[in-house]
């Protein structure tokens, strides 16, 4: 208690009293969701850091908006020996925000940081395993030897794990010092962080690159979107980054507003009970997606901020076949499958859902609209999420179709299709297929992109022809913008990119 | 009276003791930690098995939960899951939040409920009488999320006079205490309405005014005073629940106290910062409940026996 005391009576109150002064010139506010609550690299798989800490974290390579690979603290990089050795040529003159100078060593250091005991208690080192050791040939080369040949690995570098960290900082700091502290080598440094309220950046004086022509950027955590829908339409921010669909409308009708939406990362689909119940009849399955009108979903219930899909993943994905056509919405032909396949009139089916999520929650009641068009009683059925994603989903506890939202930041179809259709996988609870693990075990030896990509689309088109789920949506993330700002480029991965961003 | 007050403190701690124990057991009932811990994103069943392990979830309940009272007790309360923030800095940051929202809020009930009450319970039966109580029926009828988003729509939006949002500056404390106070308000007004009716037709009350005694005097000094004991009650009981309650109004202006942790908390599966929470706030209750019950029993020695 003696430290509560402390608290109590330090800086709270003092900061709620002392009003910070009015926008000021120079400064970009942004409103987001979720506080990723810890900034080191190996520590999240959170959409929500990636948002904010892309532009204090480097990689070895970076994505531009258009998901394009381009130099990063490399400046250019050789696949060699079949994939087996990557060889790296680092950037030269280029420091941290702290002024530890980036070269081979921080490498080795932050990827056997990551591959090590600290590694291992955060979520990102099963996606680097394939790396073996690093080699440092000169200060300024630097190799990966593999174990076996990752052809998503180049792209994973510009992603989280392998965002490169300051040795000697680190090590002072400690994981812990680390995650609320942290130090890269991006065009902005973090100068303050309140965990659940807000997190402050400035730019980096010493960044390599084009300096950033922002004075500070605030990040503020507002989690309801209404919240932050009132703020955006108040001025008290510039950016709204999780606007809800029903709030386009008010945004589009604001003269000092702008809507600008893109392409997100996350495809939601209704997977299907392969195991139990009338789902295990692939005509069953095949009927009820053929009952679903998605378009109309997509055009009335998310007024057009989605893309209806054909497979689980969305058109910027590796794998994605443009070729692939949906199964048209023919509810007739349903009807004679299901008849068919002697399923009752009237048969019961659940659908279960996390409940948070209120766009899927109308989605879902259009779905049970369509099946009992056909003859298929739905009882939606909304759950609690922590318990839909610990429980419900993995023990196999769900209904005849289950929600289920996949957001895979490498835009790389593997990283959904073998971790939802290959059994045994942690979100597959039902799926057992000895042709498909088949498929997506030898995907992953293939080193040539264009054979590769074909494999991929082969698994897409497996999946669709066994029916395995009723695909839906590729739901668009969308901002609100107070058109004082310039130069924002919304980025289909979430990681707003501020070094060209500007403010009136 | 030595014995009263050492049997009301040994219930109390008891009281906070069994709370620990049943949060600690409920908020492990459902859900896991290291699965949100990753957003519920792209891992192995290996890297849930490390991550258990580093929170040290892997531990019998047992060890994890003396952990959990032995830090309490030392001042330690952990740090949190997400992020391994200290949680006596997180629940530093929210408490004094939510204990000046509520103040602030039960003060402006106060201000606006007891002259209402007086008012009404004055010129029963006519119309002012009729209005405060229709008034107050409409107030106690609000959901509060509702109020609370009509206020920012209107002063927050339209007129822009207050931040919609945030604990930042004076202003920003406005609209969150006023939405808690009018439904406060509602149900206070009405208690001392009623009490008022009954206090002023007391003989005493006959007599002040046979005095010639200033009506203001006589309502204010005379009766209000004798309408305090169950006021105070009231509002007793309301404190308690208002610490606890406000996880709504919170949410909604983005208010970073209690609720708001707690409520992320909860999501995210942080035992230790949900622990703590709970904790510091049953503890809170249960001392205002002891000072409650230690104030009745120096006013009356009868209460002392039980």
């Amino acid at each position: 208690m003696r430290m509560m005391r402390k608290w109590l009576l330090s800086l709270p109150l003092a900061a709620l009293l002392a009003a910070s002064p009015a926008r000021a010139a120079g400064t970009l506010t942004i409103a987001q969701a979720q506080d990723p609550n810890n900034w080191d690299p190996i520590a999240t798989f959170l959409i929500s850091w990636g948002s904010v800490a892309g532009n204090f974290f480097e990689g070895l390579v970076t994505r531009d908006e258009s998901l394009k690979l381009q130099p990063g603290l490399a400046t250019s990089w050789e696949v060699l020996n079949n994939g087996l050795r990557l060889r790296f040529h680092l950037r030269q003159g280029v420091t941290f925000s702290n002024g530890e100078p980036f070269n081979a060593e921080a490498v080795k250091f932050t990827m056997e940081r990551l591959l090590g005991p600290e590694g291992k208690k955060g979520p990102q080192q099963s996606n680097y395993t394939a790396i073996k050791t690093v080699e440092i040939s000169d200060p300024y080369t630097v190799d990966l030897v593999m174990d076996q040949p990752d052809p998503v690995m180049i792209t994973k570098l510009a992603g989280y794990g392998a965002m490169m960290v300051p040795p000697k900082y680190v090590t002072e700091k400690g994981a812990a010092g680390f995650a609320t502290a942290p130090v890269g080598t991006g065009p902005f440094k973090v100068v303050d962080y309140q965990p659940k309220v807000s997190v402050t950046l400035e730019p980096n004086a010493t960044y390599w690159g084009a300096k950033a022509k922002l004075d500070r950027v605030i990040y503020k955590f507002i989690a309801e979107p209404d919240t932050q829908l009132a703020e955006l339409q108040a001025g008290g921010i510039d950016i709204a980054s999780n606007l809800s669909v029903a709030a386009t409308g008010i945004v589009q009708k604001d003269p000092k507003l702008v809507l600008n939406s893109i392409t997100g990362p996350t495809v939601v689909v209704l997977r299907l009970n392969t195991a139990h119940g009338p789902t295990t009849d692939e005509r069953v399955r095949r009927a009820m997606i053929m009952a679903v009108d998605r378009d109309a979903i997509v055009k009335q219930i998310l007024q057009g901020q989605a893309k209806a899909v054909v497979s689980f993943q969305s058109d910027l994905s590796f794998g994605f076949d443009p070729a692939q056509k949906p199964v048209p919405f023919d509810p007739a032909g349903a009807k004679k499958l299901l008849a068919e396949a002697k399923l009752a009139p009237g048969t019961a089916m659940i659908l279960d859902f996390p409940s948070n999520n209120t766009t899927f929650r109308e989605a879902a009641q259009a779905v049970a609209g369509y099946l009992s068009a056909v003859g298929i009683k739905v009882q939606v059925r909304p759950q609690e999420q922590n318990v839909y994603t610990n429980d419900i989903i993995p023990n196999g506890k769900t209904g005849e179709m289950f929600q289920f939202g996949w957001g895979g930041w490498t835009f790389d179809y593997d990283n959904t299709a073998f971790l939802l259709y290959h059994s045994g996988q942690h979100w597959n609870p039902y799926d057992k297929d000895a042709t498909l693990d088949g498929m997506l075990e030898a995907q992953r030896l293939v080193a040539d992109r264009g054979e590769r990509e074909k494999k991929l689309q082969a698994i897409a088109h497996y999946v669709a022809d066994h029916a395995l789920e009723i695909p839906m949506y590729n739901l668009n993330t969308i901002y609100g913008l107070n058109k004082r700002v310039k130069g924002f480029v919304p980025p289909p991965d979430n990681r707003v990119r501020l070094s060209g961003v500007t403010v009136e | 009276m030595t014995g009263f007050l050492v049997r009301r403190i040994a219930i109390a701690v008891f009281v906070v003791f069994v709370v620990t124990l049943l949060v600690a057991w409920a908020v492990r009932l459902s859900g896991d930690p290291a699965v949100m811990l990753t957003g519920a994103g792209n891992v192995t069943e290996q890297d849930l098995i490390n991550i258990r392990k580093g929170l040290g979830l892997d531990r019998p309940f047992s060890a994890q939960y003396a952990g959990f009272v032995g830090g309490m007790l030392t001042g330690d309360m952990g740090k949190s899951f997400m992020g391994g923030t200290p949680v006596a800095k997180l629940v530093g940051h929210a408490l004094p939040l939510t204990l000046l929202l509520t103040f602030v809020s039960l003060a402006l009930a106060l201000l606006m409920s007891i002259p209402l009450g007086i008012h009404a319970a004055v010129h029963k039966g006519r119309w002012a009488d009729q209005t405060i109580r229709i008034v107050s029926l409409v107030g106690l009828s609000f959901p509060n999320f509702w109020l609370a988003l009509m206020l920012v729509l209107v002063f927050g939006v339209a007129l822009r006079w207050l931040p919609p949002s945030g604990a930042d500056g004076v202003s920003s404390l406005i609209m969150p205490a006023v939405t808690i106070a009018i439904i406060l308000t509602a149900t206070t007004v009405r208690l001392v309405r009623t009490t008022m009716l009954e206090t002023l037709s007391a003989q005493y009350i006959m007599v002040a005014r046979a005095k010639g005694l200033r009506e203001v005097v006589v309502l204010y000094r005379h009766a209000l005073r004798n309408c305090a004991i169950p006021l105070i009650t009231y509002i007793g009981l309301q404190f308690g629940g208002l610490i606890g309650g406000v996880v709504v109004v919170e949410r909604v202006f983005n208010w970073p106290g209690m609720g708001s942790l707690a409520f992320d908390a909860v999501a995210s599966r942080d035992y230790p910062v949900l622990q703590a929470c709970v904790t510091v706030l049953a503890t809170m209750i249960v001392v205002i409940n002891l000072l409650i019950d230690i104030g009745y029993g120096m006013i009356d020695p009868r209460m002392r026996s039980r």
